[in-house]
């Protein structure tokens, strides 16, 4: 099958340290945390032992005819506003995106939290009343390709869909398969990413694991702190990205900016535990990454790492850096601005990297003020740095055990 | 419930639920609105409400072939009448 290079020529993301990309990379260079409290919920919030959240705390102008409201729940909400500037930003003709050869690789953790609030409100609440039943909507609304669907619906888009909803690296996942569609021919462009809402349930189960941050919660911004000695724990987070990838040739011949080229992907499974990270699988992942891509691990000079923040998932990931990479690629956890964004990460950081090699510096990682002996074999990102990346690596993992690793090159 | 109370009720329900304000009586839904499938399901919802009553299986399926806002009306007027009998 002929391989065909993919390169990126929009992005927009919608995060907890801004929504342009004037106040993500002014967030990153003053250092400036995303992280609240935890908002009361009158459910879920009061039983939380975290009580901070990585939060989109400012308003969006969302200008959605009702017809394409209809369906969507504040997850699809974000999804479509970010697909919405990609498509705006991109400026491919409208024959194109309708043309079968635009396709869709989006996700979220699970659909619509909010929505499904509701329903399982009504579902239990003791009414019989006919007139408060489940909405025919609800469903469209909260399913878990809600996000997928509402942007294929708005745009009129009608090539191929993919709804990973592989919790932390949906979106990792939407770029990685977006890519391979594009690279065999089988799309000649990709609307990849995730998005996810403000959600106390997510909260809830990695508290109920004692995955999350607790001794921070009088000071949010100082946590999570990824590689750090004093980490404790991962702070949930909400937000949306979208990229996209577009075949390179035909990119060149409309004149589209190119922001970057994805140059390798790999996706694997541990094969057993689906919680524990796993050293042979993380490390296999970087490996099948670099294979991929056909780069020698020098090749790469930066390396957004997953980097969550909890005891044993920031040891782990350190040491198949080092397995792999050795100490020379500059390592940064950018969860230490906003916190974990779930489905959102892998997209959200993609993005964030690209924006990081046109401006030409490397920030570092928040809250890391003692790196942990553990962690400490990798080369870390203490300050902001006037670097030049040319070829990035961007990690995460996912509860059930699924590892990605995507390699992205500045084009020039 | 009369044929003159439930047009302007029919007319609300368009203009909250569905952002359609004096829709033309004989005109086609879908194309002139784009008042689809969905719309046509949350619609039986608000006619359930409007009536005080659950409609049936079978009574709902009969508004699966209504097209226009006259259609809507009749509809609601028979469905009105069953209750009354």
């Amino acid at each position: 099958m002929t391989e065909r290079r993919v390169v990126i020529t929009a992005c927009a993301a919608i995060t907890p340290i801004g929504h342009t990309r004037g106040e993500i990379v002014e967030s990153l260079r003053v250092g400036r945390s995303g992280v609240k409290p935890l908002r009361e919920d009158h459910l879920l919030s009061k039983y939380i032992h975290s009580q901070v959240f990585g939060s989109v705390d400012y308003p969006i102008e969302y200008d959605f005819k009702r017809t394409h409201r209809k369906t969507m729940g504040p997850v699809a909400y974000y999804a479509c506003q970010v697909a919405k500037e990609v498509l705006e930003a991109s400026g491919l003709a409208q024959e194109f995106v309708t043309s079968g050869r635009l396709g869709v690789a989006f996700g979220s953790t699970h659909g619509s939290p909010t929505v499904q609030r509701e329903i399982y409100k009504t579902f239990f609440g003791g009414s019989r009343s006919e007139f408060s039943a489940i909405g025919a909507v609800d469903y469209l609304k909260s399913m878990v390709h809600t996000t997928a669907v509402n942007i294929t619906r708005m745009f009129g888009i009608t090539g191929r869909v993919i709804a990973s909803g592989t919790a932390c690296t949906t979106s990792s996942q939407s770029i990685g398969y977006g890519y391979e569609m594009v690279k065999h021919g089988m799309q000649d462009a990709m609307i990849c990413g995730g998005a996810d809402e403000y959600d106390t349930t997510t909260v809830a189960v990695f508290d109920n694991l004692l995955a999350c941050s607790t001794a921070f919660n009088d000071r949010p911004s100082r946590t999570p702190r990824p590689f750090d000695v004093d980490r404790d724990g991962l702070v949930v987070g909400e937000g949306a990205g979208a990229v996209l990838l577009e075949e390179y040739e035909q990119a060149r011949r409309r004149g589209a900016p190119i922001l970057g080229e994805v140059i390798g992907f790999a996706c694997n499974n541990n094969g057993g535990d689906l919680i524990l990270p796993n050293l042979a699988g993380i490390t296999e992942t970087l490996r099948i990454g670099l294979r991929d891509a056909a780069l020698s691990p020098d090749r790469v000079d930066f390396i957004s790492a997953h980097a969550t923040g909890t005891k044993m998932g920031d040891i782990i990931e350190a040491q198949a850096i080092h397995a792999v990479y050795g100490d020379r690629p500059m390592v940064t956890g950018l969860k230490g601005y906003m916190g974990h964004t779930m489905s959102t990460c892998g997209v959200i950081e993609t993005i964030i990297t690209l924006y990081m090699m046109a401006e030409g510096f490397i920030a570092p990682t928040l809250n890391l003020e003692k790196p942990d002996e553990r962690c400490a074999m990798i080369r870390h990102t203490p300050a902001l740095e006037a670097q030049p990346i040319s070829i990035a690596a961007i990690q995460n993992f996912a509860f059930g055990g699924v590892n990605t690793s995507l390699l992205v090159k500045r084009f020039v | 419930m009369t044929r003159d109370e439930i047009t302007p009720a029919i007319m609300e329900i368009f203009q909250r639920e569905f952002e359609i304000v004096n829709p033309d009586l004989d005109k086609d839904l879908r194309e002139t609105y784009g008042f689809d499938s969905v719309d046509a399901i949350e619609l039986l919802l608000e006619i359930e409400r409007l009536l005080k009553f659950e409609l049936t299986h079978d009574e709902k399926k009969l508004a699966m072939d209504i097209r226009t806002m006259k259609q809507i009306i009749d509809y609601v007027e028979l469905m009105a009448g069953r209750k009354d009998r």
